[in-house]
């Protein structure tokens, strides 16, 4: 639990550092409250411009300014910007712990509408009080999560203390309102935002460990968001659904959900991935900062992806669980700007490889983010690698814990028969001919009857090509050159080039270009049309080049 | 409510049930009526705040339906039991007391998905109950173990522990498991050897008695040379490697037309 919640904080933390690096090296540093007016003014510029690239840039500066934000601040800025208006009033409100009710806000607004309609450019816009609801809601989450954490240093806090039982009751509340308050506004421009003011509300059950309890309400939401294109907040409900029934282990509703509601560009997702490409390398990096121009935030998307990764493992479909949870970890921050988060994903993704019957690289066990986080993983892959019963057994039972709190323990259960196959496969390469007595002593499995069945079921799965002679009580080893082999080099080949295509072909879509630069460019090429135009009409004439071309000689 | 006259069944339903050996027919025309009776009283499938009388009372009617449809071998019946009774262990489990008959109920279903080769669902359901709960429950562990015996091959742990069923209504489900790890075998042995003793065969495949044998193997079309006490197994020649026209084919022509629209 303390360890997701690390996860979320640390994914946010990624957007703000990477994206805020153009827009804030001033020479003068803004006070927060200047910031968060400046802020403001690109939310109005982004609303009356109709273009959302302005809000998506405050929102991802959002982790950075909640961080500066206390309660004077947030308090000057709404008298600052609402002087005496109801509407003011009631965002202070929320600061102040007395949430009104949102019936009443909703008159509020109405008659401050109605009645000042000629000076409506006095009055601001609502995506600025839906900002700064945000900002206070996130204020008050942190202030929850703040208290008891200094006072126990307990990481379990499901337990409140009696100040922060308060506090939370506010954000529970406050929260509310604010989702109830951008319902009634309904106003598209308003979409952004309303996504991370969702997320936060999700942090504010988190906090608790009840987000299953806003399950109904989620769900409610998500409907609308569907039904109204809203791509940000349909992407942040559909993980917060998810989540929520991860938290609850029903699985069975999460697949279902997975059947029902679609991921706003699953184009992304359905991609095929090159086997074995290197997961921390340049391409990563490349993928994430293409899919940042892309419709919904990376972010939300690699969540997504670890969530769907997580239940088709549990479905026992391993390829699909596999491609998802590589997608996740490509398209998630930097290893060290979103350590929780990466560390979960590796944990799944050891598990879920080794499950598929391959063994993780190497390199994954050293990263210096994964090393101490996948310390079991790496022991049991250790023992798979081997096919060493006992090894496993041992690791096993050493890391119980650690795997229990991961969720992952049956899915290493599971992996028993994958290291008794390969300890099979070993074996017969290493032997040409070996007696099914010494199988059984080599792989420590219980009896020589048991050896046989195993023995001959691997045969079966083609995980080892042999003949068992039943009167002799041996296992003869074949040869294990495949004839096969040149169709699988062909099918991962076009998985390969299919990928790189596709990154290709999403990168130029996710090009910006600037409005009418294309005239400039018309323009030019006219202009190089008619100089062409000329130089034709000289060479005709015959008086170019010659004269000055040979005139050296 | 339940009425004087829903309990009165329930008694009889209570009694009929715990008779031995267990009156099936009885019980069925009790479960039909008390089941018309429990959706009369809003109480098959609960939605609002009800009386935890009422709620224990109609989750043991649904156990012990659950229960009888096992023994009158009915699974379709016991599917439709257990969903519903899903709604007690799930959404009324801290409000209610818990049942005995939970985890044997549940150990049921695991296993009736096994024998059904539904080993995804075997494992989405499993997830979704506690580890440790698993691991130490009786009527729990034994489904998890037949499952990991199954997976890595060792048959004969399964034949073994069909004995050691922990209720009587296991006992079914596990004889039909035995018919699906029989062809699992036979398949393995295909491929593992060119031919088996006889004798030796009958053993592998659990069988007491060389006849049963002869229509087994008939049956999967193995041929049997009675001089020499033998199985043999017809082996499959090897399989011709095509190269897949088409295929290449059609991806180069991707390529092309992707190079063409980089270019």
């Amino acid at each position: 639990m303390s360890k997701t919640t690390a996860k979320d904080v640390e994914m946010k933390d990624e957007e703000s550092k990477t994206q805020e690096a153009p827009s804030t090296p001033k020479p003068v540093p803004l006070t927060p409250a200047e910031e968060i007016k400046a802020n403001i003014t690109l939310i109005e510029r982004a609303v009356s411009t109709l273009e959302p690239r302005f809000t998506n840039r405050v929102l991802r500066g959002l982790t950075h300014s909640r961080r500066k934000v206390n309660e004077e601040i947030l308090r000057e800025v709404i008298n600052d910007i609402y002087k005496d208006s109801p509407t003011g009033k009631s965002i202070l409100g929320g600061l102040s712990g007395h949430v009104s009710e949102s019936s009443t806000m909703e008159i509020d607004f109405t008659s401050t509408r109605s009645g000042q309609k000629p000076s409506t450019s006095a009055e601001p816009l609502p995506e600025t009080e839906i900002y700064l609801r945000l900002l206070i809601l996130y204020y008050i989450i942190d202030s929850v999560s703040n208290l008891p954490r200094k006072r126990s240093g307990n990481p379990e806090n499901t337990k409140l203390s009696g100040d922060s039982e308060a506090l939370h009751a506010r954000a529970v509340a406050f929260g509310h309102a604010t989702v109830e308050r951008i319902r009634s506004l309904n106003r598209r421009s308003l979409d952004p935002i309303s996504a991370k003011v969702w997320f936060a509300l999700g942090r504010v059950y988190e906090i608790k460990g009840n987000l299953p309890d806003l399950r109904l309400l989620l769900l409610d939401a998500q409907r609308t968001a569907s039904l109204r294109h809203d791509i940000e907040t349909l992407a942040t409900l559909i993980n917060l659904i998810l989540r929520s029934y991860l938290l609850t282990s029903s699985y069975d509703a999460a697949s279902t959900f997975l059947s029902k509601a679609a991921y706003p560009d699953s184009s992304l997702i359905s991609s095929t991935t090159p086997h074995g490409a290197t997961t921390n390398g340049t391409l990563v990096t490349s993928t994430t900062q293409l899919l940042s121009n892309s419709t919904s935030s990376p972010t939300q998307l690699a969540r997504y992806l670890y969530y769907v990764g997580r239940i088709r493992a549990i479905e026992l479909s391993y390829t699909a669980a596999h491609n998802h949870l590589l997608q996740a970890v490509r398209r998630a921050p930097k290893a060290e700007q979103a350590p929780g988060f990466w560390q979960e994903v590796h944990k799944w993704l050891v598990v879920v490889e080794l499950l598929m019957g391959d063994i993780p690289e190497r390199g994954t066990f050293r990263h210096p983010v994964l090393r101490k986080a996948l310390e079991g993983y790496f022991e049991i892959v250790k023992a798979v690698r081997t096919g060493s019963l006992s090894q496993f057994q041992n690791t096993l039972s050493t890391y119980s814990k650690a795997f229990n709190a991961d969720k992952t323990y049956t899915f290493i259960l599971r992996l028993r028969q994958n290291v008794i196959k390969t300890g099979i496969r070993r074996l017969s390469l290493a032997y040409s001919r070996i007696s099914l007595r010494e199988i059984c002593v080599k792989l420590h499995l219980d009896s020589e009857e048991d050896a046989e069945y195993i023995v001959g079921k691997a045969i079966r799965d083609g995980v080892i090509e042999g003949r068992i002679v039943h009167e002799r009580g041996w296992l003869e080893c074949g040869s294990q050159s495949k004839g096969a082999y040149g169709v699988e080099v062909t099918d991962s080949f076009n998985r390969r080039v299919g990928f790189c295509m596709q990154l290709h072909n999403e990168s130029v879509k996710a090009m910006r270009y600037p409005l009418n630069a294309h005239r400039k460019e018309l323009a030019a090429a006219e202009g190089a049309r008619e100089r062409e135009k000329e130089l034709a009409k000289e060479i005709q004439e015959g008086d170019i080049g010659d004269d000055s071309d040979l005139g050296d000689f | 409510m339940v009425t004087s006259q829903l309990q009165s069944l329930y008694q009889q339903l209570q009694k009929a049930f715990s008779v031995q050996p267990c009156q099936l027919n009885t019980c069925k025309n009790l479960l039909a009526q008390l089941k018309v009776g429990l959706v009369e009283a809003g109480l098959l499938v609960p939605q609002k705040e009800h009386n935890l009388d009422d709620l224990t009372i109609s989750r043991d009617i649904l156990e012990m339906g659950a229960i009888w449809s096992v023994r009158s071998k009915d699974v379709p019946s016991f599917d439709r039991y257990f969903s519903q009774l899903q709604t007690f262990y799930k959404d009324y489990s801290n409000v209610l007391p818990p049942s005995p008959q939970e985890f044997p109920i549940r150990g049921l279903n695991l296993i009736r998905l096994l024998t059904q080769n539904r080993i995804a669902d075997f494992h989405i359901t499993l997830e979704a109950l506690p580890a440790e709960i698993i691991y130490t429950n009786p009527f729990l562990k034994h489904p998890v173990n037949l499952e990991q015996w199954l997976m890595e091959g060792s048959y004969s742990k399964v034949w073994a522990a069909r004995n050691e069923t922990p209720a009587e209504e296991y006992k079914y489900f596990v004889d039909s498991l035995m018919g699906t790890i029989r062809s699992e075998i036979a398949s393995c042995e295909e491929a593992a050897y060119n031919s088996l003793p006889i004798k030796d065969a009958c053993t592998l495949l659990f069988f007491s008695t060389r006849s049963e044998l002869v229509t087994f193997a008939q049956q999967r079309g193995w041929e049997i040379d009675i001089m020499g006490e033998q199985v043999r197994f017809a082996t499959k020649g090897e399989e011709k490697l095509e190269i897949p026209k088409r295929k290449l084919i059609a991806s180069s022509l991707i390529y092309a037309k992707e190079l063409e629209q980089i270019v």
